[in-house]
C-alpha cells in the first residue's frame, strides 16, 4: 500500500516542516503579527502530498516531537508541549492536513507544459487549494487549539479566540501563498 | 554470474526507453557508456528490479527480476551516483550497520563486518564521522563501503567519478581493480573504460555498439563526440 | 540543525537511550507542576551541569540556544505582562530547563539508539499487525537525516536563484526547493530498495 517512495516522501516533508518551524517568525507588511512558517508547511504537505501522506507527515512530526526531539518552533519538544497552551493547535494539524488534502482534490495526473498556462486557467485551482487551506490549515487548527487553549490556561473561549484572531490575517495570506506554489508544484505531477 | 537481458522493452509515458535488447553478461569488467538520456541508467536499474521491463525478462544468476527480486537484490550490490541519496543515517558506522541488520541479525557480528567494509577501503577512521562533515570522496567511499559490507556477488556502479577529482578518480580505479566481485560500470570517464573487458554503447535507448573498450571508446568519440 | 548528535565517551552517551527519553519525559511533566523559581534554578544549573559532563562544545550548545530563543523571550514577555514579572521568570527558567534537557538527550542519544527506543515502544502494535515497526523507525530516521540536508539546499537554491538577479521570497524558493526534493524522493527510494 505505501510504496517506499511515499514513505520517503513523508520523511522529506516532515524534514520541511521542521525546518520552516524552526525558521523565527517573519515580520510581513500589513499583517499584525509576524508569521511562523510552521503551518506553511503543513498546508504544503496537504496540496502536494494529499490527504493521506499529508495526515502522516503532520502524524510523524509531533511523534518526533513527542519523542522529545527538539523540532517544534523555538526547539520545544516533549509531552509538555501537548499539555501546554499550544498544544491543542498543534494536535489540530493532523486533521488539518488530511483535510486540506481531501479538499484540494485529486493530484491531477501529468499534466505538463501543453497544459493552459494562463492566469485566468490557473486561478480557478489556487482558489480551491487556498479554500482547502483555509479550513484545513486554519478553521480546523484553530476548532481545536483555542478550546485547548481556554481549557489549559482558564481563558474562558472567548478570551482564546479573541488571542488568536490577530494570527489571522497572516494566515490567510499564508494559505494564499502556499497555493499558488502547491498548484505550480501539483501540475508537474511528479508525485 | 550470469545476467540475461531477453527481449527487453521499456516504455514510460508511452515513450520507447530501451527497445528490443536482448544480451548476456558474464565477463569481469562490464563498461556502459553512452550520451545523456540514452537509457544507460534504466538499463541498469532493470538488474536488480528497480524497473521492470514492458516486455521480456531479465534473469540475474538465474533469477527472473520479476518474480525474485528479493534474492537479486541480496545479490546485487548498487552503488548510486550521489552518496547522500544512498545514506539514511548520519553517523558512518550506522548507516552501514543499518544496511546489514536483515542480512546479519547479531549486533557484534554486524559491528565487525562494518569495520571490515570500512578497512577495506582505507577508511576506517570515518566510523565516527557525521556524514555532513565529509567531503564528496569520502561519503562516496562511504556509500560503497555500505555496499561492500553486504558481500554482494556483482557490483553496479552507476557514474562513480563523475564527482570525483584526479586523485579520488585514481584511488578508486585501485579499489576497483581490488575487488573480487564482477562489476558494471556506467560512466563517461573514457579513461575508466579501458580498464574493462567489454564495453556496451547505448544510444537513443539501442545498443549501438558492443566489444572491446578500443574499439568501442573509438567508435563512441567518432559517434558521440 | 536537525542531529545534533555528536559521538562521544561520556557516561551520559553510555546511558541507555529509552532511560534519557523517559527521564526528559517525566521532567517535563514534573517542572510544570514546580512553581518555585529557586527549585527551577538549582534544575536548569542541574542541567547545565549535565551539559558540560556530556562534553558538548559549550559554543555550540550557546548557538542552539541563541537561534531558539526568540520564542522563549516572547513566552517571558508575555508572561511578564499577563500575569507577574515572577511568573515570568518562572516560565522562562523552566523552558530554558526543558529546552537544554531535550538538548543534551538529542546530543547523547544517535539516531539509531533513538528508533530502537521507537520500535520496543511500538512491539505490541507490530505484533498486533497495525504498524511495521520497521518503516515507521526508518521514516523517522530518514526525516532527521534530512533536516540538514533540506538547510543546505535551501542555501544551494538561493544562491542560484541570487546569481539570476532573485531575491529569496517564497515564490522564487518554494517550487524549486519542492521539484527538487520530489525529485529526491525517487532516488531515495531507489537507494533504499536497493539495499533490501
Amino acid at each position: 500500500m505505501l510504496k517506499t517512495k511515499d514513505l520517503v516522501l513523508v520523511a522529506l516533508f516532515t524534514a520541511m516542516i521542521i525546518v520552516l518551524g524552526l525558521i523565527p517568525p517573519v515580520p510581513v507588511p500589513w499583517v499584525p503579527v509576524p508569521i511562523t512558517l510552521q503551518t506553511f508547511g503543513v498546508m504544503l504537505a496537504g496540496l502536494i502530498l494529499g490527504p493521506w501522506r499529508g495526515g502522516l507527515v503532520v502524524l510523524t512530526y509531533v511523534l518526533i516531537a513527542m519523542l522529545g526531539i527538539p523540532v517544534l518552533p523555538g526547539g520545544r519538544a516533549g509531552l509538555a508541549v501537548l499539555a501546554g497552551p499550544t498544544g491543542g493547535f498543534l494536535l489540530g494539524m493532523i486533521p488539518g492536513a488530511v483535510i486540506t488534502g481531501w479538499l484540494a482534490g485529486a493530484l491531477p495526473r501529468g499534466e505538463l507544459a501543453h497544459a493552459p498556462q494562463g492566469w485566468k486557467a490557473v486561478a480557478p485551482q489556487v482558489l480551491r487549494c487556498w479554500v482547502a487551506s483555509v479550513i484545513g490549515g486554519l478553521l480546523v487548527v484553530y476548532a481545536v487549539g483555542i478550546p485547548w487553549l481556554a481549557t489549559v490556561t482558564g481563558m474562558g473561549l472567548n478570551k482564546a479566540a479573541w488571542a488568536v484572531v490577530v494570527f489571522l490575517p497572516g494566515d490567510l495570506l499564508k494559505a494564499l501563498v502556499a497555493s499558488i506554489v502547491a498548484q505550480r508544484v501539483r501540475r508537474l505531477g511528479m508525485i | 554470474m550470469l545476467i540475461e537481458f531477453k527481449n527487453i522493452f521499456v516504455e514510460r509515458e508511452g515513450r520507447l526507453i530501451l527497445g528490443d535488447l536482448s544480451l548476456s553478461l558474464s565477463e569481469r569488467r562490464i563498461g556502459i557508456m553512452g550520451p545523456n538520456g540514452s537509457g544507460k541508467s534504466t538499463f541498469i536499474r532493470l538488474i536488480n528490479g528497480l524497473l521492470l521491463p514492458k516486455t521480456g525478462q531479465i534473469c540475474v544468476d538465474g533469477l527472473d527480476t520479476r518474480l525474485e527480486v528479493e534474492k537479486i537484490r541480496r545479490k546485487v550490490g548498487f552503488v548510486f551516483q550521489n552518496p547522500d541519496n544512498q545514506i539514511v543515517f548520519p553517523i558512518v558506522s550506522e548507516d552501514i550497520e543499518f544496511g546489514l541488520k536483515r542480512r546479519i541479525p547479531e549486533p557484534k557480528m554486524r559491528h565487525q563486518r562494518m569495520l571490515e567494509a570500512l578497512d577495506q577501503l582505507g577508511v576506517l577512521h570515518l566510523q565516527d564521522r557525521s556524514i555532513h562533515t565529509l567531503s564528496g570522496g569520502e561519503r562516496q567511499l562511504v556509500a560503497l563501503a555500505g555496499v561492500l559490507a553486504t558481500t554482494p556477488e556483482i557490483l553496479v556502479f552507476d557514474e562513480p567519478t563523475t564527482q570525483l577529482d584526479l586523485r579520488l578518480r585514481n584511488r578508486f580505479e585501485q579499489h576497483l581493480s581490488a575487488l573480487p566481485q564482477p562489476a558494471l560500470i556506467v560512466s563517461h570517464d573514457l579513461e575508466l573504460m579501458r580498464t574493462m573487458d567489454r564495453v556496451l554503447v547505448i544510444v537513443e535507448g539501442r545498443l549501438a555498439f558492443d566489444g572491446v573498450p578500443a574499439d568501442a571508446t573509438a567508435w563512441y568519440r567518432t559517434h558521440c563526440g | 540543525m536537525g542531529s545534533f548528535y555528536f559521538p562521544g565517551d561520556s557516561w551520559l552517551h553510555r546511558t541507555a537511550a529509552g532511560v534519557k527519553l523517559l527521564l526528559l519525559m517525566l521532567a517535563g511533566a514534573g517542572l510544570m507542576w514546580v512553581h518555585d523559581w529557586r527549585i527551577l534554578l538549582l534544575v536548569l544549573l542541574g542541567v547545565l551541569l549535565l551539559v558540560q559532563q556530556s562534553g558538548a562544545r559549550l559554543q555550540q550548545v550557546w548557538l542552539y540556544l541563541k537561534t531558539l530563543s526568540w520564542l522563549v523571550i516572547i513566552l517571558i514577555l508575555y508572561t511578564a505582562f499577563a500575569q507577574t514579572p515572577l511568573g515570568a521568570l518562572e516560565v522562562g527558567l523552566r523552558i530554558y530547563a526543558l529546552l537544554l534537557g531535550a538538548l543534551l538527550v538529542s546530543m547523547t542519544t544517535s539516531i539509531a539508539q533513538m528508533m530502537e527506543v521507537l520500535i520496543w515502544l511500538l512491539r505490541p502494535f507490530h505484533q498486533l499487525g497495525w504498524v511495521n515497526s520497521e518503516r515507521v523507525a526508518l521514516v523517522f530516521g530518514l526525516t532527521l537525516r534530512l533536516i540538514p540536508e533540506l538547510t543546505v539546499q535551501w542555501q544551494d537554491i538561493r544562491e542560484a536563484q541570487a546569481a539570476r538577479g532573485l531575491k529569496a521570497n517564497p515564490f522564487t524558493m518554494g517550487v524549486p526547493m519542492l521539484l527538487r526534493t520530489l525529485r529526491r524522493a525517487q532516488d531515495i527510494a531507489d537507494a533504499l530498495d536497493a539495499r533490501q
